[in-house]
C-alpha cells in the first residue's frame, strides 16, 4: 500500500474528458500526497492542454510502431504551483543517413521559430511514448537528469499508445526525486551509496498530477460531438480479449525478472568474494600482530607496517543502478497489470452478469 | 699460371700414394687416405684408426671448412665452423697436450686473423656485406682475438717463419707418428715410405685440400682473390712440393693419368652441391652400366663395371678372388655395417646390395643368398629417408615394389626357403646343401607393412587434387596385390599371428571400398557386360564374403587386442557401407568398443569415429534417423570433425599445438581416397537433426525446460535468423535451414523442394549409392514430421480435424496418417481422441494456454529471483557455510541419476533418454511450480536444500545436454567423465522466448555411486548457447 502514497497514478479516459470536460474532474483527486507535499518541490501538478495530448498521440500514430519510441520537447510556463504545458514539438525520428543531425540546434531553431509566431517558447521537460509501460530506463534517468538538472521544473511526460488504444488515455507526468538527484550528480551508484542514500526503486520518481484544460470553446465543440458520435466508437473500452496484451506484458516483465536475477548473482558474488576477503585481510592483520608481538617478546623490531589496501584489492563492486532501475521498470509493469486486470475482470463479470440476463 | 700446374702436379703427386695403395688392397688401414679425400667413400668401411688420427682429422676438416668460408667470405659460415672447431680442439684436448698444438690450427688461428683484421679495415668491403655476414666477422674477430692470446708465442713463431716452423713441426710429426705406426699399420714397408704416408695422412690431405681450393678460388674468382689467398697458396705449394719431392719415388706413372681425374674430382668434392650433382651423375652411369652389365654374361661385365667407377667400387672383391657364398656374406656384413651412420651414401649402398645381388646370381649362390641379399636391400630403400616425416621419392618406391615382388617370386618358387625374425644370424643356412632347406633370417610381413605404410605416406604427401595422386593411387593395385600374395604365401607358412597381421593389411585395403560388383548384382542387374574383363572382375569375391572371412579368423585366432579391435571396426565399418545396418550395428554393440574405445591410441580412435560416422550415414539410408542423429552426434557436435576423422587439421589449434605435435598429427592422417564427404556428413547430420528437432519444438513451444536435441542445428537455425536479408539459399547448410523453416509452418512441399532440388542433389544426394531410395524415404520422412509438426503447431487453432484431410494436405495414405496420430495421442503428445465413424481427431485441449505456460514461466523465475535473493540475505547473515553440506547434494544428484544415465552412454541408450525426455513433460510443470528457476547460474557453493523443493524440477532441467559434449576425440581425458556418473555439457535454459541459453559446463569428478561427485569446475558461458 506505500506505493499508493508515492503515486498517483491517473488515467483519464478521453471520452470522461469530451464528455464532461474540465470541471468533472475534481481538484481532490489530483491532491498532492503527503510525502510531496514535504518535500516541496516548485511544481503542483501540470495542466497539458487537450491541444498537446492530441498533438502527442498524433505523432505516435505517426512516425511510432511496435515497441519503438518517439520524442519530443514540451513548451510552456510555470504559473504559481502549476505547470502550464501549452505547446510541443516533436523530435524527428533518427535515421541511419543523419548521424550528425544536432538535437540542440534542432531544438533551438524550433523554439526560436515558434517565438516568432508567439507561442509559449519555454522549454519545461520532454515526452516519450511507451511499450507496455516500459520506460523505466538508464536512457530515461539520464536525459530526465540532465532537463532536471538544467531546469529544475522538467518533466517527463509518458504517453502509452497501447493503453490508449484500448480507450482509455494513458498520460502520465514523472520528475526525478531530490534524492536521486543527488545520486547522480555525483555519479556514486556503488551499493554503499545507494544504501546511505536511502533510496529504493519507490523513491526514484515521483508522479506528477495532470489535469487536462480545454478552452471553452473546444469544450463546447466536444458536447456537440458527443451527440453525433455513435456507440460503437466505444467498442474497445468493452472488448473482453486480454490474454495477447497480458502475454505481452509478462514477456516483459520475465524479461527483467531474468535479468533482476542476473543483477542478483552479481551482487552475491561481489558481497561473498568481500567477506572472504574481509576474512583473510583480518587472518592477515592477526597473524601480524601475533608476529609482531612474539618478536617484541624477543626483542627484535616489529614488522614494518604494510598497506593493507594494497594487499587486498577490495573487489570492484557492481552498480546498484541497474538493478534499482529494473526494480522500478518491474514494479511498473506489476502496476500495469495489476490495474489491467482488475479493469478486465469488471468487464467479465459484467459480461457475464449481460449474459446471465440474457438467457 | 704456372702455379697452377704446380699444384696440379702437387696433389697429385700425394694422393698418388693413397690411390696406389687403393688399387691393389681391398681393405686395411691404407684405405683411409682415400677416406680422407672424398667423404662419400669414408663410411664405405670400417677402418680402425688411432684417437689422434680421428681427432686430427676432425679438425681438418673443420679447418677445411673455415678456409672454404673464408674464400667466399660468409662470414656467418666461418664463425659457425669456428666455434665447432673451438669445441672440436677442446675434445681433442688429451692429444694435444701429449703431441703439442697441432701446426695445421695454428697456422689457421694466424690466418684467420690476419684475414679477419684485413677484412674488418676493408671499409668498403664491410660496407657492401650484407648485415649477418657483418655481425658475424666483428663477433668473431673479437672472438679469434680472445682465442689467440692463449696461443701467443705459438702464433708468434709461425708468423715469424711460417714455412719452416710449419715444415719443422711436420716432420716431427711425421717421426713422432712414423715411430708409433708400427702398431697401427699392418702392412710392412719402408720406414721411409711410412713416414711419408703418415706425413700425407695428417699434413697433405688438407693442404691438398686448401690448395685445390686455391686452385678453384683463383679459377672462379680470379678477381676476388686477394693477397691472402696468393700467401696461402705460396706457402702450401711450397709445403706440399716438399712433400711430394719425398713421395715422388715409387709411384706408377700408370697411375698418374687416374689421379688426375682423382684431382678434379677432389676438386669438385669441395663443393658440395657439385659433388652431389657429380655424384647422381656417377649413380646414373653406374646404372646405365649395371644394366649393360645384366646383358652380359660372365667376370667381363664386372670387371668394366669396376673399371669405370673405380672410387665406388674399388672393394668389392679383388680380380680373381673365388666368390662364393661365405665371402658373399662377408661382403654384405660389410656393407651393411655402414649402415645408419652419418655420412653414408645411402643411395650408393642401395647400388652396392644390388651388384651384390648380381655378382651372387651370375655365380649362382644359390637362393638363399640372393633372398637375404634382397631383404638388405628393401631395408635399405626404406633407409634411404632419414627421417620417419619424409616419404620415397617415385623412383625409389617403383623399386621398393619391384624387389618386394621379386622376393616374393624367389619365395613361391623355392618352397625350402625358411624365413623368421626368430633365426639367428649364425643358424642362417644360406649356402647350397642338397636335402638341407635354407634358412634366412628376416620377416617378410614386416618389409610388406612398411612398404604399404610408405604407400600412405606417399599418398598423404601427394597433393589429392593432381594427376599425381591418381598415378599413385593406381599403385594401390600393385600393393593389394603384393599384399595378397604374401597373405596366400602366409597361409601355408606363416604362424597365426602373422597371417592376422596380414589379413588386417588386407583388410585395411578392402573396408572402405564400395563393392560396386557385388552391389550391381544384388540388385539382380545382369550387368550387361561391356567387356571380358568386366565380367571377369565381376566374377571375383565379393568383397563382403572376404571381409567376413578375413575378419572371423581374426577374432578367433588373435591375441592382440589392437588387431581384433581394427578389424572390428573395419568389418562395421564395411557393413556399415553396403547398408547392412543390423548387422553393423549388433556387431558396434557386441563388441563394446564404445565403453573402452577412449584407451585406444588414436589411429584406433580416427578409425572408430570413421566407422560411427559411417554407421550413421548408414542408418540414415536406412531411414532410421534417430539412430542415424545420435551415431553423428559426437563427431559433430564437437564441430571438429574434420580433425577427428583424421580428414584435416584444424587451423585454429595451431597455438595449442607445437610443431612436433602437428606432425605426429599430419602423420595419421587418412589419405584423401579413403574420406568421408564432410559436407555429405554434415547434411546428414542437419537434416536428422531438422527431422527430430523440428516436431519436438513445436510440441514443446512454450515448455520453459525445453532441451536441444542437437546443440549444432539450433545453431546453424540462429545463424539462419541473424541474417539481416534472406536469398534463395545457397549452401547446404541454407538449404537445411530453410527447410527446417518451411517444416516449422508444417509446409511439407515446400521443405521438400529445398531439402531434395538440383543443387543438393548434386552436392549431397547423388553421393550415396543408391540416391533414389534415399530421396524417397526422406520425401517421406519430411511429409510424416510435418504433419507432426502441423499438429503439435495447430491443434490449438482445431476442434477437430479431419484425417482425411490431413491425409491430403500430406499426401501420406490414410493409414499413415492413423498410425502417427496414434502414436501421438498414446505418447501423449497430442491431446486428442480419434472418432472411428467420421475419421476425425477430436483436440481435447488440456494443454495449458501460452498465457498459462507463461504464468509458469514467470513463477518459476521469480522462484529463483526470490532464492537468489535470499542468498544475499543469508550471506548478511553469515550462515551460508551450512549449504556447502555434500551429503544433501549427494542425494540431490541421485534424484536425477537415473535420468541423466539414460541420457548418455552408449548410444543404443540414448534412445531410451528420449523418450525420457518425452515423458518427462507430462510432469513438468507441477515440477516446474515447486522448484526454484535454477539457471546455469549456480555458483557451487549452493546447497539447494531450502526447503527441499526443488527436486523434480532440476531434475528434468539438468537432462538438458547431457553426453553432448563427449569428445568424439575420447582424448582420454574423459574417462573419469563417462565412468562417472556427472558430466558432460549442461545446458541450462533461459526464458524461452529469448532463445538465450545459460549453459555451464560442468565435469564431476568420478565420484561413482549415489554421490555425483561435487561440481569442481563450472563456468557459465553466457555465449550465443
Amino acid at each position: 500500500m506505500s506505493d499508493s502514497i508515492f503515486f498517483i497514478s491517473l488515467s483519464i479516459d478521453l471520452s470522461v474528458l469530451l464528455n464532461h470536460g474540465p470541471s468533472a474532474i475534481g481538484p481532490s483527486r489530483f491532491m498532492r500526497s503527503k510525502g510531496l507535499a514535504g518535500q516541496g518541490p516548485p511544481i503542483m501538478y501540470l495542466i497539458p492542454i487537450t491541444f498537446v495530448v492530441l498533438k502527442i498521440i498524433k505523432h505516435y500514430q505517426e512516425e511510432g510502431q511496435g515497441s519503438e519510441v518517439v520524442q519530443g520537447v514540451l513548451l510552456g510556463l510555470v504559473v504559481e504551483d502549476r505547470l502550464e504545458i501549452t505547446n510541443c514539438f516533436p523530435f524527428p525520428q533518427h535515421t541511419e543517413d543523419d548521424a550528425d543531425f544536432d538535437e540542440v540546434q534542432y531544438q533551438m531553431e524550433m523554439m526560436r521559430s515558434l517565438r516568432h509566431v508567439n507561442i509559449d517558447h519555454l522549454h519545461v521537460g520532454w515526452y516519450q511514448s511507451t511499450f507496455y509501460g516500459s520506460f523505466v530506463s538508464r536512457a530515461l534517468l539520464d536525459s530526465q537528469f540532465s532537463y532536471q538538472h538544467a531546469i529544475e521544473e522538467s518533466v517527463v511526460l509518458i504517453y502509452d499508445p497501447i493503453k490508449t488504444a484500448q480507450g482509455s488515455l494513458s498520460l502520465k507526468a514523472y520528475r526525478l526525486t531530490p534524492e536521486l538527484m543527488e545520486i547522480c550528480k555525483e555519479k556514486d551508484f556503488t551499493p554503499e551509496a545507494l544504501k546511505k542514500a536511502n533510496i529504493g526503486f519507490e523513491h526514484m520518481f515521483e508522479e506528477v498530477p495532470i489535469v487536462i484544460k480545454n478552452s471553452h470553446l473546444i469544450s463546447v465543440l466536444m458536447w456537440e460531438l458527443e451527440d453525433k458520435s455513435t456507440v460503437a466508437d466505444k467498442h474497445e473500452l468493452l472488448n473482453l480479449s486480454s490474454s495477447n496484451h497480458l502475454e505481452k506484458s509478462l514477456q516483459l516483465l520475465m524479461d527483467r525478472v531474468d535479468d533482476m536475477s542476473q543483477d542478483i548473482v552479481k551482487y552475491n558474488t561481489y558481497s561473498r568474494n568481500l567477506s572472504k576477503q574481509q576474512q583473510q585481510k583480518h587472518q592477515y592483520v592477526q597473524r601480524r600482530q601475533q608476529e609482531n608481538a612474539q618478536r617484541q617478546t624477543r626483542g627484535e623490531a616489529a614488522l614494518a607496517e604494510e598497506d593493507i589496501t594494497k594487499l587486498f584489492k577490495p573487489p570492484q563492486p557492481p552498480p546498484r543502478m541497474d538493478t534499482l532501475l529494473i526494480a522500478g521498470q518491474i514494479n511498473n509493469y506489476c502496476q500495469n497489470v495489476k490495474e489491467f486486470t482488475s479493469q478486465n475482470l469488471g468487464k467479465l463479470f459484467m459480461a457475464e452478469a449481460l449474459q446471465g440476463h440474457n438467457s | 699460371m704456372s702455379r697452377f700446374f704446380a699444384t696440379g702436379s702437387d696433389s697429385e703427386s700425394e694422393e698418388s700414394s693413397s690411390a696406389d695403395e687403393i688399387t691393389p688392397k681391398t681393405s686395411g688401414p691404407n684405405f683411409r687416405q682415400s677416406l680422407l679425400l672424398s667423404d662419400d667413400e669414408e663410411d664405405t668401411k670400417r677402418v680402425v684408426r688411432s684417437a689422434k688420427d680421428k681427432r686430427f682429422e676432425e679438425l681438418t676438416n673443420l679447418i677445411k671448412t673455415i678456409r672454404n668460408a673464408m674464400k667466399i667470405r660468409d662470414m656467418a659460415k666461418c664463425l659457425e665452423e669456428f666455434d665447432q672447431l673451438c669445441r672440436a680442439f677442446l675434445k681433442s684436448k688429451t692429444i694435444v697436450d701429449k703431441e703439442g698444438v697441432p701446426p695445421f690450427y695454428i697456422r689457421l688461428l694466424a690466418d684467420l686473423e690476419d684475414y679477419l683484421n684485413q677484412l674488418w679495415e676493408d671499409k668498403e668491403g664491410k660496407k657492401k656485406m650484407n648485415k649477418n655476414n657483418a655481425k658475424s666477422l666483428s663477433s668473431l674477430r673479437q672472438k679469434i682475438r680472445k682465442y689467440n692470446r692463449d696461443y701467443e708465442t705459438e702464433i708468434a713463431a709461425y708468423k715469424e717463419n711460417p714455412q719452416e716452423s710449419a715444415d719443422e713441426e711436420e716432420e716431427k710429426e711425421a717421426e713422432e707418428s712414423g715411430s708409433s705406426s708400427g702398431s697401427s699399420d699392418d702392412e710392412e714397408e719402408g720406414g721411409e715410405g711410412m713416414t711419408a704416408k703418415n706425413f700425407l695422412k695428417k699434413e697433405a690431405v688438407p693442404e691438398a685440400n686448401k690448395f685445390l681450393k686455391g686452385a678453384k678460388g683463383s679459377g672462379d674468382e680470379a678477381s676476388s682473390s686477394d693477397d691472402e689467398d696468393d700467401e696461402d697458396w705460396g706457402e702450401d705449394s711450397e709445403d706440399s712440393g716438399s712433400s711430394s719431392s719425398e713421395d715422388g719415388e715409387g709411384k706408377s706413372s700408370s697411375l698418374a693419368c687416374r689421379f688426375l681425374k682423382k684431382t678434379q674430382e677432389g676438386e669438385k668434392g669441395l663443393d658440395k652441391k657439385r659433388e652431389q650433382r657429380k655424384k647422381k651423375q656417377k649413380k646414373e652411369r653406374l646404372e646405365e652400366e649395371a644394366e649393360e652389365e645384366a646383358g652380359e654374361e660372365g667376370e667381363g661385365g664386372w670387371e668394366k663395371v669396376k673399371g669405370g667407377v673405380p672410387l665406388v667400387k674399388p672393394k668389392m672383391f679383388a680380380k680373381g678372388t673365388e666368390i662364393n657364398t661365405t665371402v658373399v656374406v662377408k661382403k654384405l656384413n660389410e656393407i651393411l655395417q655402414a649402415r645408419g651412420k652419418k655420412g653414408t651414401d645411402r643411395a650408393a649402398q642401395i647400388e652396392l646390395l644390388h651388384l651384390l645381388a648380381g655378382i651372387s646370381g651370375e655365380h649362382n649362390l644359390g637362393q638363399g643368398i640372393l633372398v637375404k641379399i634382397k631383404f638388405n636391400i628393401i631395408a635399405s630403400l626404406y633407409d634411404y629417408n632419414p627421417n620417419l616425416a619424409a616419404f620415397m621419392k617415385a623412383d625409389m618406391w617403383k623399386k621398393c615394389l619391384e624387389c618386394i615382388d621379386e622376393l616374393l617370386d624367389i619365395l613361391f618358387e623355392n618352397s625350402n626357403i625358411f624365413i623368421g625374425e626368430n633365426i639367428a644370424e649364425d643358424s642362417e643356412n644360406l649356402a647350397i646343401i642338397e636335402s638341407q632347406p635354407f634358412r634366412v633370417r628376416g620377416c617378410i610381413l614386416t618389409l610388406v607393412e612398411r612398404m604399404d605404410e610408405e604407400f600412405t605416406k606417399i599418398m598423404q604427401n601427394t597433393d589429392p587434387h593432381s594427376q599425381e595422386y591418381v598415378d599413385n593411387l593406381k599403385d594401390e593395385g600393385h600393393v593389394c596385390g603384393i599384399i595378397d600374395r604374401l597373405l596366400s604365401y602366409l597361409e601355408t607358412k606363416g604362424s597365426t599371428e602373422e597371417v592376422c597381421r596380414i589379413y588386417l593389411r588386407r583388410i585395411m585395403h578392402t573396408y572402405y571400398k564400395f563393392d560396386y560388383k557385388a552391389h550391381r548384382r544384388s540388385l539382380g542387374l545382369v550387368a550387361e557386360t561391356k567387356s571380358e574383363q568386366d565380367q571377369e572382375e565381376s566374377e571375383g569375391e565379393d568383397s563382403a564374403v572376404i571381409m567376413d572371412r578375413l575378419c572371423k579368423f581374426i577374432y578367433a585366432k588373435d591375441r592382440t587386442d589392437r588387431i581384433r579391435t581394427c578389424a572390428i571396426l573395419c568389418h562395421i565399418y564395411h557393413h556399415a557401407l553396403h547398408s547392412r545396418w543390423y548387422q553393423a550395428r549388433d556387431l558396434m554393440l557386441m563388441s563394446h568398443l564404445q565403453d573402452n574405445i577412449q584407451h585406444a591410441d588414436p589411429p584406433v580412435q580416427i578409425l572408430y569415429n570413421r566407422t560411427m560416422v559411417q554407421l550413421g550415414i548408414c542408418a540414415f539410408r536406412q531411414g532410421m534417423i534417430k539412430d542415424a542423429h545420435n551415431a553423428l552426434l559426437d563427431i559433430q557436435s564437437s564441430g571438429r570433425a574434420k580433425e577427428l576423422l583424421g580428414q584435416g587439421l584444424l587451423m585454429r589449434n595451431m597455438q595449442e599445438r607445437n610443431a612436433e605435435q602437428e606432425k605426429i598429427e599430419k602423420r595419421r592422417q587418412v589419405p584423401f581416397h579413403m574420406h568421408i564427404n564432410l559436407e555429405l556428413l554434415e547434411c546428414v547430420y542437419l537434416v536428422s537433426a531438422m527431422l527430430l528437432e523440428i516436431p519436438y519444438m513445436a510440441a514443446h513451444e512454450f515448455d520453459a525446460r525445453r532441451r536441444m536435441i542437437s546443440k549444432q542445428f539450433h545453431h546453424q537455425l540462429r545463424v539462419g535468423e541473424r541474417q539481416p536479408l534472406l536469398g534463395p539459399p545457397e549452401s547446404m547448410r541454407e538449404h537445411v535451414v530453410a527447410a527446417s523453416k518451411a517444416m516449422k509452418m508444417g509446409d511439407w512441399r515446400t521443405c521438400h523442394s529445398f531439402i531434395i532440388n538440383e543443387k543438393m542433389n548434386s552436392k549431397v544426394w547423388d553421393l550415396f549409392p543408391e540416391t533414389q531410395c534415399v530421396r524417397e524415404m526422406l520425401v517421406r520422412k519430411i511429409q510424416e514430421e510435418s504433419l507432426r509438426t502441423y499438429l503439435f503447431t495447430y491443434s490449438s487453432v482445431y476442434d477437430s480435424i479431419s484425417m482425411g484431410t490431413l491425409s491430403e494436405m500430406f499426401e501420406l495414405e490414410l493409414a499413415m496418417v492413423h498410425s502417427i496420430i496414434s502414436k501421438m495421442i498414446i505418447n501423449e503428445e497430442l491431446m486428442a481422441s480419434l472418432d472411428q465413424p467420421t475419421q476425425t481427431v477430436v483436440m481435447h485441449r488440456t494443454e495449458p494456454t501460452s498465457l498459462q505456460n507463461m504464468a509458469l514461466q514467470l513463477a518459476e523465475k521469480l522462484g529463483g529471483l526470490v532464492e537468489n535473493n535470499e542468498r544475499v540475505f543469508d550471506l548478511k547473515q553469515g550462515v551460508y557455510g551450512g549449504y556447502f553440506n555434500r551429503d544433501q547434494k549427494g542425494s540431490y544428484q541421485q534424484k536425477q541419476g537415473g535420468y541423466q544415465r539414460e541420457n548418455r552412454g552408449g548410444y543404443q541408450q540414448r534412445q531410451g533418454g528420449y523418450r525420457g525426455g518425452d515423458g518427462q513433460r507430462g510432469g513438468g510443470y507441477q515440477g516446474g511450480y515447486r522448484g526454484g528457476y535454477q539457471g546455469g547460474n549456480r555458483d557451487g557453493n549452493q546447497g539447494g536444500n531450502r526447503d527441499g523443493n526443488q527436486g523434480g524440477y532440476q531434475g528434468g532441467y539438468r537432462g538438458g545436454y547431457q553426453g553432448g559434449n563427449r569428445d568424439g576425440n575420447r582424448d582420454g581425458n574423459q574417462g573419469g567423465n563417462r565412468d562417472g556418473n556427472q558430466g558432460g555439457y549442461q545446458g541450462g535454459y533461459k526464458g524461452g522466448y529469448q532463445g538465450g541459453y545459460q549453459g555451464g559446463y560442468q565435469r564431476g569428478g568420478g565420484g561413482g555411486g549415489g554421490y555425483g561427485g561435487y561440481r569442481n569446475h563450472q563456468n557459465r558461458d553466457q555465449s550465443n548457447y
